[in-house]
């Protein structure tokens, strides 16, 4: 029940920040045309990668609770388990943020169904990749308080070294450089080139998937084997 | 009794750095609006946007370390630490009092260093002007503390509280003059929202550390009475709400 609140937070937090800071934002832009639909674009990849992230705090709960143990002891390979919670983890994210991304598309008229299905299937990979990420540091930290620290200053820095608020035309030097390795920044760039942005300020489409698909690849990756390593014969803690 | 209050002060400064991952996070989200966004914003907007938000920041960390006691006091009602704390040789308005005090100079505390840093952007004030800048976020402070404080005592449930917290912290922030002029906002949003805004603290102290460092929005007598009717209205409703709470809160 208090994800169910903290979730819907976050929802009514997307929409405050689409209809009262993206639009007053997007009255002093004054460097480029069509910045409050950039901004909101953006703001959905943010909001979907917030909600992605709760995987890893369920993880903290479960160990709370004593179901890890039961977990381990159900006939499913360790793999199974995390890429069936990164998958899940991805769709739920998707899931949630459906009403929003749709009445977005019908607000700003995309109809074509290769667009809309090409943005979908760009924000759930992006989504199983934070989800994997989310696993992989829940399980390697093993303390909520870590956990908790690093998910909020990775959260503050994500978003703003990243081209989810703002173009990288506009980066000073190092802050374009870090936003060059950022997943953020291609997850946010793909879904604005599916529906029909102005490509020249969207980073390449091709390298956009490709460095999602090695994101969402390393982090599952990395959380099947810390997940292995890590929570064998019930040493959660 | 100044021993007293001193003591309960002391206590909720304790208390305060136990939440170091939380400020830890609150630190590198005010920094990050300020030395990232605000950067790049400025290559976008016509005029300069990271001197412009340096306050603002201030008055969001401000509001953002002053609602802490609240998440304290919630968790105080929900555990029963309401018996330990009615048990101590204080009178209940020396806990009281000593616990507004507290929150107003944790947030000062906490903000003071982005004050500091405002200043290096934009200009060091005078000592009148410094010493009036720091008593309207004391005041802010103290207020929203008694706000926190208020909501706690009577949410008792903490899911309501957070709840709570996350629609004001929306509607205080976004609806204020931290991120954007006034002008902006006129533009955008219905009468209704426009006058909470123009009341709202926020937007008063933000505007108040521009009027003082940058010159404008000039800083006026009204702006001045409406901290001081806002900060009136929630101290000592904060404070009446929380010595009635504390007291049902161990029927």
């Amino acid at each position: 029940m208090q994800q169910k609140s903290i979730l819907l937070m976050r929802w009514f937090y997307a929409i405050v920040q689409i209809g009262i800071f993206g639009l007053a934002i997007s009255r002093i832009v004054t460097a480029m045309q069509n910045y409050y639909h950039y901004y909101a674009m953006g703001v959905i990849v943010m909001t979907m990668y917030s909600v992605a992230i709760f995987t890893g705090y369920e993880i903290y709960d479960e160990a709370d609770d004593g179901f890890t143990e039961y977990l381990l002891s159900i006939p499913l390979t360790r793999r199974e388990l995390v890429l069936g919670r990164s998958l899940a983890g991805g769709l739920r994210s998707l899931l949630f943020m459906a009403p929003i991304i749709a009445g977005f598309m019908i607000l700003i008229g995309i109809a074509d169904p290769l667009r809309v299905a090409t943005a979908l299937v760009g924000l759930y990979g992006f989504a199983f990749g934070v989800s994997g990420l989310s696993i992989t540091l829940a399980v390697g930290l093993k303390s909520g308080d870590r956990f908790d620290i690093i998910m909020g200053a990775l959260d503050a820095l994500i978003v703003r070294l990243s081209s989810a608020l703002y173009p990288q035309a506009f980066m000073p030097g190092p802050i374009a450089a870090f936003s060059e390795f950022n997943p953020l920044t291609y997850a946010s760039d793909l879904f604005r080139w599916s529906l029909n942005f102005n490509s020249q300020l969207l980073a390449n489409p091709v390298i956009a998937v490709i460095a999602l698909v090695v994101f969402l690849s390393v982090f599952n990756l990395s959380g099947v084997i810390i997940y292995e390593r890590s929570l064998e014969g019930g040493t959660w803690r | 009794m100044i021993d007293r209050v001193t003591a309960v002060i002391e206590h909720d400064f304790r208390v305060f750095f136990k939440y170091k991952f939380t400020l830890a996070g609150l630190i590198s989200m005010n920094l990050a609006d300020l030395l990232i966004m605000a950067v790049v914003y400025t290559r976008m907007t016509s005029f300069n946007y990271f001197r412009f938000l340096a306050p603002g920041v201030t008055a969001t960390g401000l509001f953002a370390a002053a609602f802490v006691i609240g998440r304290e006091v919630n968790m105080e009602t929900r555990r029963g630490y309401n018996q330990y704390l009615l048990s101590l040789p204080l009178r209940r308005a020396e806990l009281v009092l000593g616990r507004m005090v507290a929150g107003g100079l944790r947030g000062l505390m906490y903000a003071t260093p982005l004050l500091v840093l405002a200043m290096i952007i934009l200009k060091f004030p005078t000592a009148t002007e410094a010493a009036l800048i720091l008593f309207a976020m004391y005041l802010l402070s103290m207020a929203i503390s008694g706000l926190a404080i208020s909501l706690a005592v009577a949410l008792r449930s903490f899911e309501r509280f957070t709840t709570a917290r996350s629609l004001l912290y929306l509607l205080l922030i976004f609806c204020s003059t931290v991120f954007y002029p006034l002008s902006v906002l006129q533009q955008i949003l219905p009468s209704s929202l426009i006058l909470f805004a123009k009341l709202n603290p926020l937007s008063t102290v933000s505007d108040l550390i521009r009027g003082y460092l940058m010159g404008t929005p000039p800083v006026t007598t009204q702006s001045w009475v409406e901290l001081l009717s806002f900060s009136g209205v929630f101290i000592l409703s904060g404070a009446a709400l929380y010595a009635a709470g504390i007291e049902h809160s161990v029927r």
